[in-house]
């Protein structure tokens, strides 16, 4: 955690006691000398703001959540292109951080910038990180700290409740070890002339809720592209050779390659259906959709490749979910899956439920204010099953067993 | 108006009154001479293709058989899916509550197939897209595959935008328009020989009611006559509903039709039904379908202000006329179809019902319909008093 600069009494440490919170990111100030060293006699980790450990990458987040107007009414959200409510989420950036810099934890750095931050508020960036596998360093509003400072109530109530959805996900670490499903690989350098539409698009992917897997294109291997049904290469060069034939393996083998003008010579042969956007060609057992005109809208990049996978080959569907969020993972012997949920916006209405694709026989569901799981109405369909989730704040997730390989994702990798 | 007397008392008296020469031309004539047809009715309880599709057969029997209007013609069927296919209420089906059925769906091209159509084409302006009808199926958890295999030479066409179109069809209001005089159109809409209005039986926030009529609401692209339309032009990518025609904030884009009268009511009471008969009288329903199996009281989707109600009224309505249709429909409903703004369920705009029959296309008085199969007094399944326990229940009726 970020430590607040006026705790500089000692004491302030027991408001860490029994938490997840093991280390201590402080600003160099001499006042705050006697915090640091009992921080260190106390056994929690203790470094300047400025210098990250080593083992860790500080990915420069947003505060997450759906974005206010521009005059900063809190009664009006600021537009998306859609008109739905713009959000911001770190979600992609913790998974772009974590596979550009692997092996090493990946720390998001979102500090308030309201004067006052509302409980849900903070719980959604502890959630907003770590669900994707990163954590959130606890920073605190001015008022906030005073409040806790000076032990007020209210504000001991969302420090408890801050350091509980810590709390939450330190106790399932093992769930960051879960290998992400997706239907669309998108695969890149993500840097340089490439990082704009890239990073952006991976944003907007994510607001779909399609399920996205990053592929480096130095990286690439079989495996990178088992179990997805498309691939995105909106790079500004062509790729390189081998690349190339790894890509079109793929698409011969019943995949889509997603791509735009500067992808080179076409393969195969034109298809008889019709995109606005896109020249459709079929290759083996796949197609390629290629952008008519350069790839430099991300928006309509992700939009367009839900639609040119189709929503038949979605993972996750929602309903009622408002401004949701998502990622779907399953653990490396695919016996257990968990589906997390982030749900930005404060006030919804209605009944929320998700269809996950594939077949389980039992479903969980842990949220930050309880401590043991709740059974989950599942309907099974074709393919899928439906959880009926009760009304639920900020953060959810489904632990699902029993996986069977029936239905569209049942594809053995 | 007299307070304690109804617009068809008063007409009634005002028509005793008068000489036979007034009522030529005006609102009674055109209500006496308005056309009527055959109104058929059924139970039919469940979704299931067993009841469903005998039921559906033997209603368009009754009304001549799909045969004779559809046997080597193109027809275009105008579906019911209103709001966002991600929006539910509680967990249930969208099918079973405010999207007109699949199975209704299915089982009607399938019969129109079996009965000779030459091309089925299923059409729908989708909330807030240019994205084909069979990906926002989907979303809604349908396949859309079910559909298209139910007769051959079936296809959707999203009708938000131009769409497959070359150019937008400019079709003209034949009475000159309530509100519009004309209307810029997907293809669609013109390339058809014959055109079905498949919708729900719904009560409506805005038009009091949601049958064959409103439900051509719809028909208009959101390119041109939506919330992001182009100010000059169409936007090819459609966003937002249709707040425009609702409250008159704006003018379509300008290559379409303006409105006639920039200075009347900007009130959704008051233009929704309007828009809706010139919608219908440019482009006329020759059959109106009304899934009444399972749906919704209290609003046209979960959207609506609650409470809101999943009802299970087990009716299928089926007419030639959608003007009679709808009036059979208000009438199973357990609403007068004669009633008028300040009546419920148009509390808070004018009938469209009462448009429509002013404008000659159709008359909704029951004594001149023909209702075949189940009788109204059978079938009815009450809305009405669902809609006073709900007045009655509402925090602005509590005493405190």
């Amino acid at each position: 955690m970020r430590w607040p600069r006026m705790w500089k009494d000692p004491s302030a440490l027991g408001l860490l006691k029994g938490t997840a919170v093991n280390y201590l990111l402080v600003e160099r100030h001499d006042d705050l000398g006697p915090v640091v060293d009992r921080a260190r006699q106390e056994g929690f980790k203790v470094t300047e703001a400025a210098s990250p450990p080593a083992g860790v990458t500080v990915a420069e987040g947003k505060w997450p959540g759906v974005k206010l107007s521009e005059s900063g009414a809190v009664d009006t959200a600021a537009a998306g292109p859609t008109g739905n409510p713009w959000v911001d989420s770190n979600g992609w950036k913790v998974r772009l951080t974590a596979a550009l810099h692997p092996g090493t934890e990946v720390w998001v750095e979102a500090t308030p910038k309201e004067p006052r931050l509302f409980t849900e508020s903070y719980l959604t960036a502890v959630a907003d990180a770590a669900a994707y596998g990163g954590r959130w360093i606890i920073s605190l509003d001015k008022q906030l700290a005073e409040g806790i400072a000076g032990q007020k109530t209210e504000a001991l109530e969302t420090w408890k409740k801050i350091t509980g959805a810590a709390g939450f996900f330190a106790a399932r670490r093992d769930w960051s070890d879960y290998l992400p499903q997706a239907a669309m690989g998108i695969i890149s350098d993500f840097s340089g002339q490439n990082e704009f539409l890239t990073h952006e698009t991976l944003n907007l992917v994510a607001r779909t809720n399609q399920q996205y897997r990053i592929v480096l294109k130095t990286k690439v291997s079989e495996s990178s592209f088992s179990s997805l049904r498309a691939v995105l290469y909106a790079d500004a060069e062509p790729p390189a050779l081998e690349l190339r034939k790894q890509i079109l393996a793929f698409v011969q083998a019943g995949g889509m390659l997603i791509t735009g003008p500067k992808w080179g010579e076409l393969s195969g042969v034109l298809a008889t259906d019709e995109h606005p956007r896109y020249t459709l060609r079929t290759f083996g057992k796949g197609r390629l959709a290629v952008a008519k005109a350069d790839l430099d809208d991300p928006y309509l990049v992700a939009n367009d490749s839900v639609v040119l996978i189709s929503h038949r080959y979605e993972l996750l569907r929602f309903w009622n979910g408002g401004a949701v969020g998502s990622y779907f993972t399953t653990a490396p012997d695919r016996k257990q899956a968990v589906v997390h949920m982030l749900f930005y916006a404060s006030v919804r209405g209605g009944d929320p439920s998700v269809r996950v694709a594939g077949q389980y026989r039992t479903a969980r569901l842990w949220t930050l204010d309880r401590k043991a799981p709740r059974s989950v109405e599942m309907e099974i369909q074709k393919d899928a099953v439906e959880l009926h989730l009760p009304p639920v704040s900020q953060y959810a997730a489904v632990e699902l067993e029993g996986w069977s390989p029936r239905g569209s994702f049942g594809r053995k990798e | 108006m007299d307070g304690n007397c109804t617009r068809r008392e008063w007409l009634l008296r005002t028509a005793a009154a008068a000489p036979g020469a007034y009522l030529v031309g005006s609102s009674f004539g055109r209500a006496v001479t308005a056309p009527t047809a055959p109104v058929a009715v059924a139970k039919c309880k469940t979704y299931e293709p067993a009841e469903l599709l005998p039921t559906l057969e033997k209603i368009f029997d009754q009304l001549g058989g799909l045969g004779r209007m559809v046997k080597g013609k193109t027809v275009a069927i105008k579906l019911n899916l209103t709001g966002a296919p991600t929006y539910r209420l509680g967990y249930l089906p969208l099918g079973d509550t405010h999207y007109a059925n699949p199975q209704v769906i299915a089982a009607t091209v399938h019969l129109m197939g079996k009965a000779g159509a030459r091309r089925i084409r299923l059409l729908e302006s989708p909330w807030s897209t240019a994205d084909p009808v069979e990906e926002y199926l989907l979303q809604a958890n349908w396949d859309p595959h079910e559909v298209l295999s139910a007769a051959p030479k079936v296809e959707f066409e999203n009708t938000n935008y131009l769409g497959r179109g070359k150019k937008y069809s400019r079709l003209t209001v034949p009475y000159g328009g309530y509100i519009f005089p004309a209307f810029d159109l997907n293809h669609s809409y013109e390339d058809c020989e014959v055109f079905v209005s498949l919708t729900k039986m719904k009560e409506h926030a805005t038009a009091g009611v949601t049958l064959s009529m409103k439900n051509c609401f719809g028909i208009t692209p959101a390119s041109i006559y939506g919330a992001g339309a182009g100010v000059d032009e169409p936007n090819e990518s459609p966003k937002g509903g249709r707040s425009l025609i609702h409250s008159g904030y704006r003018q379509p884009s300008k290559s379409a039709p303006a409105e006639k009268d920039p200075t009347s009511p900007r009130d959704g009471g008051y233009r929704v039904p309007r828009t809706v008969v010139d919608l219908i009288s440019v482009r006329p329903i020759d059959l109106a379908i009304v899934d009444g199996v399972k749906t919704m009281a209290g609003g046209e989707g979960p959207w609506c202000r609650p409470p809101l109600t999943a009802v299970n009224p087990g009716l299928l309505v089926a007419g030639i006329n959608p003007v009679n249709t709808d009036a059979v429909c208000m009438a199973l409903m357990g609403y007068d179809p004669m009633a008028d703004r300040g009546t419920p369920p148009f509390e808070r705009s004018d009938s469209t019902l009462r448009l429509a029959e002013d404008v000659g296309i159709g008359t909704r008085d029951l004594q001149r319909i023909e209702v075949i199969g189940t009788s109204i007094k059978e079938a009815r399944f009450d809305f009405a008093a669902i809609r006073r326990q709900r007045l009655l229940s509402s925090p602005a009726n509590r005493t405190s």
